[in-house]
């Protein structure tokens, strides 16, 4: 099956709106992303790196962050976190589970369990980390592990909003499972501003595996 | 040029029956020879075109096959923990595919130990391959090395084709370049993420192509053609046949070739693999079949017609010629039979017990020759009443009224003393007496070829002349009236010894032109002649009753001039006649 190429469409609106409402110089980024039909696009990881002045590590979160299964399937397609967060991986389910990656990023497994598992995994290097489990093709999850802690993932409705971000220029990423290629630009954040930034995405056809019709859950999410 | 005729009716219907049956048989012969030529062919050209199906399936199906049990493998949780180590362990790796070649090569499904079905070519090699195709482990030996470029080429279409990332391709590979049927599929984790391929090599061997010709009794030859020219790879034929087809497998086409493998037509398909080749040059399949096997059925039925059309011909000759006997054997002997009627045998019959046409033929020749009996008796009837002469004139000229004028010399002769005699006798014993005495004079008219024209009563007419001209007729009269004197001067003597009193007679000649003819009704006529001059013969025989003539014949002087013999002749002057105003000379003849 052909890969579907969808065009990338971009809009930058600058605005001022909000920047009072930040209580100091900060800016915010909108962010809105459409595949080739237009329709929004969720589960896609949008993350801004400061260019000239490096920041801080992000501090990572304190309580370890839950990727819980239920009916079978990662409760969150897409997790991005920062590098250093520790995950979990409750078992709600009857069954057991065995969760792994194989990913450079990060290899690990979970051998089969049930309830709350007791182990955290600890995410300390960057990249995508594809989550399986080893007795259920079906189930998959991405954990994407950033380096920066301005980040957002879109809804269901494509929006998603960074916040928080020291006026000045940024290196834009999105991250998407289905997406082809990459998008990488530059943009510049004005002091209390208030941008959209509509991004075009190129996906291919969805390839997850067709779970099986009694698994009492329905498809994906 | 003379046309050529049949002498005998059964030559006739043996070349026509015999030539007709050798003409349809020959035809059916031929047709029979054709038509299984052409099933022949048509049936190769099916069987070809089936085996280059089957061939392409049962590669496909294998692959399919191995695709399925290579995929469960992939799947594998160990193995994938295995295939992904960092860093990779090439030695436990080799060993663990080897594990699962001998797993996937397990006969499912078939009986353990049954050549030459579908499984029965074996997996040759497997490798573990990087998701950008670089080898990560192996199955070892050299040819996963030489596969790599192939199964790189391999991968690429695979991870074009979205949901079902794998492909299959043919390549040689090894220092004798054998041919293989590669297939690759992913190593996911999880689906749709590949972290690997896993790659396999099927051999296209000798295995592949003897059951092929097993099933279909079709041989099978991989030409490889590249740069260096085209070389058979494997064949189910001898190296040299295998050559010979190499070199003509110009390419892959749709129909089917007769080439010529040792003197033997062979029908033979040039076929593209059913698979991608990705090695260098190109491979092509080639199908064959042998005219002259596919015909041997058809030639024994041949062989048998070839006998047996011969044979057919023979018997229907026989039957033509027995068959022409019952219908010639009656002809011959009908024609034995009329050479019998023609030599006037009228009274053997011919017997034919047959109720067909001949047998009616048979009776009408019978018939026939009833009828032809019955002619010659009428013939003869006509002999004894009228004289000879008349009589075939009779036959010749038809018994026409008519008549012509001709000079006739006409003789009397009367019987003297009869009617006294008669008185004394019975009738039977006078009819007996004149008849005797006919019998002479007739002869004596017959000798000196006269006719007796008619017997009046006791006396008779003859003429001479008539009805064929003679130049000396009037001689003839002569001497026969002598000769008729002397008859009847034996007559006499032996009357005289019967003790019958003796009879005497009166002869008169004369001369005359007069009309010669049938007389009488259409239904009954007499050859005869009449005129003045009859009257003058008649006159002149009643002349001598007279005593002063003193003689039993008197001649009219017409006649004695007609005659060129000299006679002893007394000049009895003039006699006047009845009805004729001249006078008659008469002369009294006494000897010649």
């Amino acid at each position: 099956m052909p890969r579907i190429a969808l065009p990338l469409i971009a809009l930058v609106t600058a605005a001022s709106r909000l920047a009072a409402a930040a209580g100091s110089a900060d800016g915010a980024i909108h962010v809105l992303t459409r595949d080739a039909a237009g329709q929004p696009v969720s589960n896609a990881v949008v993350s801004l790196t400061r260019l000239g002045d490096p920041e801080a590590a992000p501090t990572p979160p304190n309580d370890p962050v839950p990727i819980g299964q239920r009916h079978q399937e990662f409760e969150t397609y897409v997790t991005p976190i920062v590098m250093g967060t520790r995950v979990v991986f409750p078992n709600q389910d009857t069954v057991k589970h065995h969760v792994y990656s194989v990913s450079k990023a990060k290899r690990f497994e979970i051998p089969l369990y049930i309830g709350d598992s007791k182990e955290t995994v600890l995410f300390d290097r960057p990249g995508v980390v594809t989550l399986g489990c080893n007795i259920h093709d079906w189930m998959i999850a991405y954990v994407v592990v950033l380096t920066t802690s301005h980040f957002t993932k879109t809804g269901a409705d494509g929006t998603g909003l960074i916040s928080g971000l020291p006026p000045g220029t940024y290196d834009l990423v999105v991250w998407h499972p289905l997406m082809t290629g990459t998008v990488q630009q530059q943009i510049t954040v004005a002091p209390a501003g208030d941008a959209t930034q509509v991004i075009p995405l190129s996906l291919h056809p969805d390839r997850r595996v067709r779970r099986a019709p009694d698994s009492g859950s329905s498809g994906y999410r | 040029m003379r046309r050529f005729r049949f002498r005998r009716f059964s030559s006739r219907l043996l070349v026509w029956i015999v030539g007709l049956l050798a003409l349809v048989q020959g035809a059916t012969y031929l047709l029979v020879v054709r038509t299984n030529h052409a099933n022949a062919v048509r049936r190769i050209n099916e069987d070809l075109n089936l085996g280059a199906r089957l061939f392409a399936e049962r590669v496909n199906e294998r692959l399919k096959d191995l695709a399925v049990r290579a995929a469960l493998m992939a799947g594998d949780y160990a193995m994938r923990e295995l295939f992904l180590q960092d860093p990779i362990d090439p030695p436990t790796v080799k060993s663990a595919l080897a594990s699962y070649l001998s797993r996937m090569d397990a006969q499912v499904g078939s009986e353990p130990g049954a050549p030459g079905e579908t499984g029965g070519s074996q997996v040759r090699f497997m490798v573990l391959l990087g998701p950008d195709g670089a080898l990560l482990g192996d199955t070892g030996g050299p040819l996963p090395a030489a596969s790599l470029p192939s199964f790189k080429k391999l991968i690429s279409r695979a991870a074009a084709a979205a949901n079902d990332p794998r492909a299959t391709g043919a390549a040689q590979l090894g220092s004798d370049r054998k041919l293989y049927a590669l297939l690759v599929i992913p190593v996911f984790a999880p689906q749709p993420e590949i972290v690997a391929w896993i790659g396999l090599a099927l051999p296209i061997d000798r295995a592949f192509a003897n059951s092929l010709k097993q099933n279909m009794r079709l041989d099978v030859t991989f030409v490889h053609g590249g740069s260096g020219g085209r070389e058979a790879m494997e064949s189910t034929l001898d190296s040299a046949e295998a050559r010979t087809v190499a070199a003509l497998a110009t390419g892959a086409a749709a129909g089917v070739e007769t080439i010529d493998l040792n003197g033997d037509p062979t029908l033979t398909a040039f076929r593209a693999l059913p698979l991608p080749v990705l090695t260098e040059g190109t491979v092509t399949l080639a199908l064959q079949r042998s005219l002259a096997a596919e015909l041997a059925p058809s030639r024994e039925l041949e062989r048998f017609l070839r006998y047996l059309l011969p044979a057919s011909i023979a018997v229907a000759a026989l039957l033509a010629l027995a068959l022409a006997r019952t219908v010639s054997q009656p002809v011959r002997s009908l024609a034995s039979h009329t050479a019998v009627i023609a030599s006037g045998d009228y009274r053997t019959k011919f017997v034919l017990q047959r109720s067909d046409e001949l047998g009616r033929l048979a009776e009408a020749f019978n018939r026939m020759s009833d009828g032809l009996a019955e002619r010659d008796q009428v013939r003869d009837l006509l002999d004894k009443n009228v004289s000879p002469e008349v009589a075939a004139q009779l036959m010749r000229d038809g018994a026409a009224l008519g008549g012509e004028e001709r000079d006739v010399t006409i003789l009397f002769v009367d019987l003297r003393g009869f009617t006294r005699m008669s008185e004394t006798l019975k009738p039977r014993e006078t009819l007996a007496l004149l008849n005797r005495y006919f019998d002479r004079m007739s002869g004596v008219v017959e000798r000196h070829k006269g006719v007796v024209d008619k017997y009046i009563g006791d006396a008779l007419m003859a003429l001479f002349g008539a009805p064929v001209a003679q130049s000396n007729a009037a001689d003839r009269a002569l001497l026969a009236a002598l000769e008729m004197r002397a008859a009847l001067e034996d007559l006499n003597a032996e009357f005289a010894a019967e003790g019958q009193p003796p009879l005497g007679i009166g002869i008169g000649i004369n001369t005359s032109r007069v009309v010669a003819g049938n007389m009488g009704s259409a239904r009954r006529l007499n050859y005869s002649v009449v005129g003045d001059g009859v009257n003058v013969a008649a006159r002149l025989q009643d002349l001598t009753r007279n005593p002063d003539y003193a003689t039993a014949i008197l001649v009219s002087a017409t006649t004695l001039k007609a005659a060129r013999g000299s006679y002893r002749t007394r000049d009895l002057g003039t006699a006047p006649v009845k009805g004729r105003a001249e006078p008659v000379a008469i002369f009294a003849l006494d000897g010649a």
